[in-house]
């Protein structure tokens, strides 16, 4: 299919739209859901009558308050993880490589032990340093003569462990309650989040998603190999200086609002591809595969009684069992 | 890796060892290890005479405390340390040279993580806080998680990218599991942040008595597996030619390293990097053939993990840094000199 404005065409696969509608759908039913249930049960009415202001006072507190500033961070967390991760994994031709690997997530938690260690608080600003100076330190020690994809990935690799011996360290040296506080927050939690989150991640997300849906273009001839990329007019270095830039940028607003929760990076690129097909590199497929991720997290996350469980161990519980299975069903077809 | 690549290549008769400069590297480098290990003898949190140390190992006076010292605790330590830097670089070399992959790691197979939700399962249902009770649990973790990821890549026709991306998938899986355990369980978080520094501190002579058969098989089966893998080296089609069972050889291999890097992580906890990067330093002298690779990646790992253990023995680091995260601290940068230096088509 192929929509033609007075200037400008796009093509538009049919299965692109139909993957769309149905996720769209699904997160609208998961939102509906994840709104509606909790301690205190709401119907449909009810909710929309408290969004409405006509409900009563307890009503519109739950609603307002607390459940949709949560859902509403949850939301664009799980898809600021899931555009940075389809970004790496397509600049960086390897699915493993989600940011985690170039030592984002090593260094926020490092840096957040440190703050704890050091001040006894800043854990989100420590997380937010660590995070971005580990990326721009593996970005500039893997720069030599541009950037290439697996100096980038081993020179990630090697900073993540260093900053994760580290972080084990710093965690030795806490007293117990402060131990299993960040012990909460390293797997990274939606907990009493508030408006000044939701504003936080979708402002940011408002901001970057133009320039991410300009990078969807080269990225797909990214995906080739770098002669090729080449002869098709790419720079390539400023080009991949652009996208970690970007990619860093996003899971650095997510951590701020959600913590570092492993996966939903990780998964969302593979899941989005598998489902979008003809091997593009669906950004926006995959933010909303992250988002549909997370908010199903937080929301068994809240539907389990008595121990306040963080978000993180449900998006790893989902994330690693899917990524096997794909692993499986992939490799059946021979395309791994 | 270096410019002299050419005259280690296979060409090189090693039957002849005296005039191969590989046996000599060789040579040194146990020189190296003897060296490191009197030191480590030597120097702790009470320094104790060269003296001291010959007659606690020929002539033991157990009313000495300096001897007791030696005795007790220092050669634990040190054959602790000396086992597992040659296990996990054996290891290393065995898993990269079987996935032809330079970034394959032992703790890629998930051994790693199996063992740590072994540990904290054994915490949260048993009540064992004991680290010394671990090793059964730890090696029985690593051993479920590589079976996972063996059976999830691909069983007998593994394929190196496949098994890669299928560690990945079982560590983060077992990981998670775990931390799920250690938000749950205050008294599983207390002992495991701890136990996951990983070092020799607690290692003991009936600690590596009971290990040891672990270690004696891993090492058997390495020296033959080398001579297959000069075959698979050359890609799985090519071996098949010259006569190997590539799956069986596979499965060998794995064992082999299930088993040095399970017996390892249930003596002295998870250690990274030693099985990365020993093997990266060890081609850089023993060139491409595999049984230089073992002998080389047994040595350089020794001497790496005995010197991460007396680095953190030093004032700098409080007198007594666990040597898991020496390692690490070593490793990273190593690695990333490693890779700066030598562009990446060579590693």
């Amino acid at each position: 299919m192929i929509l033609r404005l007075s200037f400008v065409s796009l093509q538009i696969s049919r299965r692109a739209l139909i993957v769309s509608a149905v996720l769209s759908l699904l997160m609208l039913s998961l939102l509906m859901l994840s709104v509606s249930m909790g301690y205190y049960p709401l119907s449909l009415t009810r909710i929309i009558a408290a969004i409405g202001d006509h409900a009563s006072e307890v009503e519109q507190m739950i609603v307002m308050d607390h459940r949709l500033p949560r859902i509403l961070s949850a939301v664009g967390a799980g898809a600021a993880f899931g555009l940075a991760g389809a970004m790496f994994q397509t600049m960086l031709r390897n699915p493993l490589a989600s940011p985690d690997v170039i030592g984002f997530n090593a260094g926020a938690a490092f840096g957040a032990l440190a703050a704890i260690v050091m001040t006894g608080a800043n854990i989100l600003p420590g997380a937010l340093i660590g995070g971005l100076l580990t990326a721009a330190a593996v970005t500039a020690l893997a720069w030599h003569n541009g950037l290439h994809p697996y100096r980038l990935i081993l020179v990630g690799i090697g900073a993540s462990l260093t900053l994760v011996a580290g972080a084990d360290l710093l965690m030795s040296r806490l007293d117990s309650m402060t131990a299993s506080e960040m012990a909460k927050w390293l797997i990274g939690t939606l907990n009493s989040r508030d408006w000044g989150d939701v504003r936080l991640i979708w402002g940011g997300l408002a901001l970057m998603l133009p320039l991410c849906l300009w990078l969807q273009f080269p990225l797909s001839r990214l995906a080739m190999d770098d002669d090729i990329s080449t002869s098709l007019g790419l720079a390539l270095s400023p080009l991949r200086l652009t996208i970690t830039t970007t990619g860093v940028a996003l899971v650095a607003l997510a951590v701020s609002v959600a913590g570092p929760l492993p996966f939903v990076a990780f998964v969302s690129g593979p899941i989005a591809r598998r489902i979008v097909g003809g091997g593009k590199p669906a950004l926006l497929a995959s933010a909303m595969i992250g988002a549909l991720v997370t908010l199903l997290a937080d929301t068994l996350a809240r539907s389990v009684p008595i121990v306040q469980l963080p978000a993180g161990v449900f998006t790893a519980l989902i994330g690693a069992p899917v990524l096997m299975w794909l692993l499986l069903v992939q490799f059946r077809k021979g395309t791994l | 890796m270096d410019t002299d690549m050419g005259s280690n290549s296979p060409s090189v008769p090693s039957e002849r060892p005296g005039t191969d400069p590989r046996g000599l590297w060789f040579c040194l480098s146990v020189l190296g290890l003897v060296i490191l290990a009197g030191l480590s003898l030597r120097f702790g949190l009470r320094p104790t005479g060269w003296d001291q140390i010959l007659a606690a190992l020929t002539d033991y006076d157990r009313m000495n405390p300096d001897q007791i010292v030696i005795r007790a605790i220092r050669l634990p330590r040190l054959a602790g340390a000396i086992l597992a830097g040659a296990s996990l670089g054996v290891a290393g070399a065995l898993m990269q040279g079987m996935t032809r992959n330079p970034l394959a790691d032992p703790g890629l197979f998930g051994v790693n993580a199996g063992a740590a939700l072994g540990v904290v399962v054994c915490i949260m249902f048993l009540g064992q806080t004991d680290p010394a009770s671990f090793i059964w649990v730890a090696l029985g973790g690593a051993l479920v998680a590589s079976l996972l990821v063996f059976l999830l890549g691909g069983g007998g026709q593994a394929n190196p990218a496949r098994l890669v991306l299928a560690g990945a998938a079982v560590s983060a899986l077992f990981l998670a599991l775990s931390r799920t355990a250690l938000i749950v369980s205050h008294q599983a978080l207390e002992v495991y942040r701890f136990w996951v520094l990983g070092g020799f501190n607690g290692v003991d002579f009936a600690t590596i008595n009971t290990l040891l058969p672990f270690f004696a098989v891993g090492f058997v089966i390495a020296i033959f597996a080398a001579i297959t893998l000069n075959a698979l080296m050359l890609g799985e089609d090519t071996a098949r030619s010259l006569g190997v069972r590539v799956g069986s050889a596979q499965l060998v291999i794995g064992l082999a390293i299930v088993i040095l890097c399970g017996a390892t992580v249930a003596m002295a906890g998870p250690i990274a990097f030693v099985g990365l990067i020993v093997p990266h330093l060890a081609r850089w002298r023993a060139g491409p053939d595999m049984r230089w690779m073992m002998l080389y990646s047994a040595s350089f790992g020794a001497i790496l993990m005995i010197s991460a253990d007396l680095a953190g023995r030093l004032p700098l680091f409080g007198g007594n840094m666990q040597a898991g995260v020496m390692s690490a601290m070593i490793g990273g940068p190593a690695l990333i000199w490693l890779v700066r230096r030598n562009g990446v088509s060579k590693l």
